[in-house]
């Protein structure tokens, strides 16, 4: 038993009844591959299916239509989740997700006829560069036969096609990102000598997805931008953020990818380092400074801009240092509880507070489900000599949303009894209640959180979380999410705008409010 | 009398403005009170699910749904064990009167028996297993919602006494595209009540499973929809003997089709001096409203051409109101469903007005995209979809009214009756100064 479990134990013996788990990463991940901990969902828990998450990727790519073969509702779901988002956020054009739309008669008969038909009739009035045929689970079981079709109609369409086998029962959730990030490389070009001495000095930033960058904020991946513009590189492609099929092709070429979510990152870009020997820089997400610094040497080694890069950190710094070290006296020593429902996000910014703001971090709910999908990234973050402290209780395991759920909301104020409550910080949704200081980093004004700017971004947050500690939270807003006798549920299940603002970014766009997907 | 538009490339591949069937199923359970779902399907289902339950705000505490979150081997091996597990855990921990069992597409195709599944854990449960197949190629959102009204129409019970005499169920208020359907649904109550007529069950919002078992007591039913239900009305008056009324009506839109159909309603229900007043205070309100505050809308609106773009419900009144009392003139309807006792209704009302617009309906975004394009238009009315639409035609004027809109609606704003046209109308105006007002401030002519 670890020291803080004793003091848990000790002090607080209800809270020791509901820990199923507190200890490290390693330990948790052990326990998980040795099938000692419950590494299943609750049927609950319902995330976005392959179908969803391959979508998501593929409504990044510019000039393209996917064209969904199935009943129409697959394609409505994600035309209004992510090409209405788009519009909306990020002043995207109206974009179709066509449908075969098959009904009872295809699904007897099976539906290879209207494949063919939709994609001639797709080729002709939207004139897309390319083509996604992406299946749904109906046309996954009747055993369309996707493939030969796209490969029979390739040469009579413009358009260059691409079946991507999606069906909604294929795979867990990331799946279908894994799935996209790795068939867009069939679109691409292996790399020639005059190509690579074309775009030596460029990079990728591989990882993302659906539309264009906010024209009004200060995303994440504008930072990143900046950040290789700043030491003389440039940015070839955004993949699959609002790319165009032209610089897929053109991709491989570059000097280095370098990933901008460290598990999709990675996806895309160990499978273009397989088939093109592109160079990866993989690292985990960049909050905080040093993270950020791994990640631009990492681009920097490959573009032949070291010394640029020292040149450009050191100026980085020395733009926040004044304000970023007086604010780091107020945090060092403190600790921080950091909601672990994004695994990778969750494990990234406890990386930046031990690491940069020296606290002490607890990443509360990682529910042992991510220690399983998430294998690739916690292997990388183990082995960067992460292994950061995680606690979980028996809510996380519950049947019910875990997110905002009154029994881990519960459990986590008896938790906190045996903290002191000036001197610890909860990172995680303005819609969780804990009687600590609260950092909301999906709030959309704490942008950027990437690089030099996010770093002292982030620090100032908590240190402004504090100095306003001494005001009690809201009790309407505590009223509007946890009504009396609430309990099983949780704001995930609220209309689809409050949906979006949690934090897992898993979410869905609702039907009358403005949504939007917060890790753009 | 209308011109029915024609598509070319659009036969087999569709750019859907409406979910399926799974939706509209989802739709008519989550207007039900203290239920809950099993979901047989794979998780992404959930999200389907979820915007049902979205359609009716339904608290977060309301919604007690899970999925047997299917994956492969399911899919070959079958996943009963799965759903009876789920069944008996859900129950548990919900602890509802009513459990829908939702099987979608794959639960569907591969066979999963499960109502034979409801019926042997029936007894072990404490909720009531109604058991619903919704595979999403079963139809579209409005063929769902026929799905979830022909299941509820197993509840209703056969009449077992006295038929109420002023009572009325009400159809499906929530097949409308006005983002706060609900206040659309309050302002029918008011109206009823006003003529001492009681609604005795909504099919349904926050309607409870023993207001449904007891519809067949009603004296009538309403539509407040034209773009499903047709087959349950039918079946209600066949197997209840209740009938529909106001079924060859426009919905209350504008002053015309608000007062046709409170004097048809206070015809049927000798309540028509109550009518009549509510015509004139009504009448009165907008006009009086209006003199003060919109007077410039006659100017703005005369005959502009204008297209719709929405469901029948909400087009089949907007035509009259548009034409007659806005005198613009709707040179292009594009409904979202494609009914054919809609089409008929719509079709009637154009004779009425002597007006022949294009039409299309069962549109899909590529036709509404397309003709919108074809026609020169002054102004769409629409949701976000045509709002965005319109700014890449370079259509100035586009009123975001339905859903899925980009308004933020904190006021819950009725589009039926008189106050229903003052709610249009403010919205209309403010996406107008909103759209022509200069977005760039031209500094130079400021410079001295």
């Amino acid at each position: 038993m670890s020291d803080s479990e004793t003091v848990v134990a000790a002090a607080t013996p209800s809270i020791a009844d509901s820990i199923v788990f507190h200890g490290s990463l390693s330990e948790l991940y052990r326990l998980a591959k040795a099938g000692k901990i419950p590494t299943s969902l609750q049927g609950s828990h319902t995330r976005p299916c392959k179908f969803w998450t391959a979508s998501k990727i593929l409504s990044g790519i510019r000039n393209s239509i996917l064209l969904t073969h199935g009943p129409s509702g697959c394609a409505f779901g994600v035309k209004q989740a992510y090409k209405l988002t788009n519009s909306r956020n990020s002043a995207a054009p109206y974009e179709p997700v066509v449908s075969t739309n098959l009904k009872q008669t295809q699904i007897v008969y099976g539906g290879e006829r209207e494949l063919k038909a939709a994609i001639l009739e797709v080729d002709k009035k939207y004139k897309p560069s390319i083509i996604f045929v992406a299946t749904s689970c109906a046309t996954g079981i009747i055993g369309d036969n996707v493939d030969a079709v796209t490969s029979q109609i390739a040469s009579q369409i413009n358009a260059q096609i691409l079946p991507v086998h999606c069906e909604g029962f294929a795979g867990e959730y990331r799946s279908g990102f894994d799935l996209v990030f790795r068939e867009i490389t069939k679109l691409m070009d292996a790399p020639t000598a005059e190509s690579k001495a074309a775009l030596s000095e460029y990079v990728n930033i591989v990882g993302a997805k659906m539309g264009p960058e906010r024209t009004e904020i200060d995303t994440d991946v504008k930072e990143l931008v900046r950040l290789i513009e700043g030491i003389g590189g440039k940015v070839h492609s955004v993949i699959a953020g609002n790319c165009s099929l032209d610089e897929l092709r053109r991709a491989p070429s570059v000097a280095v990818n370098c990933a901008l979510c460290l598990d999709l990152g990675y996806a895309i870009g160990s499978a273009m380092q397989d088939a093109f020997g592109t160079p990866l820089n993989s690292t985990i997400l960049p909050y905080g400074i040093a993270a950020t610094e791994r990640w631009i040497l990492g681009a920097a080694k490959y573009i032949g801009k070291t010394a640029e890069a020292k040149a450009l950190m050191e100026s980085e710094y020395a733009a926040i240092k004044e304000e970023y070290e007086q604010v780091l006296s107020h945090l060092e020593g403190k600790t921080a509880i950091v909601e672990g429902h994004d695994a990778i996000k969750s494990l990234s910014i406890a990386h930046m507070l031990e690491r940069d703001f020296k606290m002490r971090a607890i990443v509360y709910n990682f529910h042992p489900w991510s220690a399983e999908a998430r294998e690739t990234s916690i292997d990388y973050l183990l082995e960067t000599g992460l292994d950061p402290e995680i606690l979980i209780t028996k809510g996380t395991l519950a049947l019910g949303k875990y997110e905002s759920m009154q029994q881990t909301e519960d459990e986590l104020l008896e938790f906190l009894g045996s903290l002191n409550p000036r001197e610890t910080v909860y990172f995680g949704s303005s819609l969780s209640f804990p009687n600590i200081p609260l950092v909301d980093l999906n709030a959309i004004l704490n942008r950027p959180r990437f690089g030099y700017r996010g770093a002292l971004k982030v620090a100032k947050c908590i240190k402004t979380a504090l100095d306003y500690g001494f005001r009690p939270r809201s009790a309407m807003s505590k009223r509007i999410v946890f009504p009396q006798n609430s309990g099983l549920v949780s704001v995930q299940s609220l209309t689809g705008k409050l949906a979006q603002d949690m934090p897992d970014c898993t979410m869905y766009a609702g039907q009358r409010r403005k949504g939007q997907c917060m890790m753009s | 009398m209308h011109d029915e538009l024609e598509f070319e490339n659009c036969s087999h591949s569709h750019d859907p403005v409406v979910g399926c069937a799974l939706e509209g199923v989802s739709n008519i359970i989550a207007g039900i009170r203290d239920i809950s779902i099993v979901l047989h399907s794979p998780q992404g289902c959930a999200s389907t699910v979820a915007l049902g339950y979205d359609n009716h705000e339904t608290d977060f505490t309301q919604r007690k749904v899970a999925c047997t979150r299917l994956f492969e081997t399911d899919i070959i091996m079958g996943a009963s064990e799965k759903l009876r597990d789920l069944i008996l855990k859900a129950d548990a921990t919900f602890k509802t009167k009513v459990m829908f069992v939702v099987g979608t597409c794959s639960a569907d195709i591969i066979g999963e028996d499960i109502e034979g599944m409801c019926r042997s854990l029936q007894p072990k449960v404490g909720a009531q297993l109604i058991p619903v197949h919704s595979g999403g190629f079963r139809g579209d959102l409005y063929a769902g919602m026929d799905l979830g009204l022909s299941t509820l129409l197993t509840f209703v019970r056969p009449l077992d006494g006295p038929k109420l005499t002023r009572s009325v169920n009400l159809i499906a208020p929530q097949a409308s595209l006005n983002p706060t359907w609900w206040a659309d649904l309050k302002w029918a109550k008011g109206v009823l009540s006003a003529m001492g007529v009681e609604t005795h069950c909504v099919f349904p919002s926050t309607t409870s499973i023993e207001e449904i078992s007891l519809a067949s007591a009603a004296t009538a039913n309403i539509f407040l929809t034209h773009d499903m239900g047709y087959n349950f009305s039918r079946d209600m008056e066949k197997k209840h003997g209740v009938p529909t009324i106001l079924r060859d009506l426009p919905l209350p839109i504008g002053l015309k089709n608000t007062s046709n159909w409170l004097r048809a309603l206070g015809e049927y229900f000798d309540a028509s001096d109550v009518a009549e007043q509510l015509i004139e205070s009504g009448e009165t309100l907008v006009t009086d409203i209006l003199r003060r505050r919109g007077l410039m809308l006659i100017p703005r609106y005369r005959n502009a051409k204008v297209a719709i773009s929405a469901d029948a419900s909400m087009t089949i009144g907007l035509v009259r109101m548009l034409f007659e009392e806005l005198e613009m003139i709707p040179d292009l309807l594009l409904v979202r469903s494609s009914s054919e006792q809609a089409k008929t209704l719509l079709e009637a009302e154009l004779n009425r007005l002597g007006i022949s617009p294009r039409v299309a309906f069962g549109v899909d975004g590529y036709k509404v995209k397309q003709s919108l394009a074809a026609m020169e238009l002054d102004a769409i009315f629409g949701s976000a979809w045509e709002k965005y639409i319109a700014e890449e035609l370079g259509t100035k004027l586009a009123f975001d009214l339905f859903q899925p809109t980009n308004r933020t609606c904190y006021r819950d704003s009725a589009y039926f009756g008189y106050e229903g046209m003052i709610n249009m109308l403010e919205i209309i105006a403010n996406d107008w100064e909103a759209a022509l007002r200069s977005k760039e401030i031209r500094w130079e002519q400021y410079q001295e």
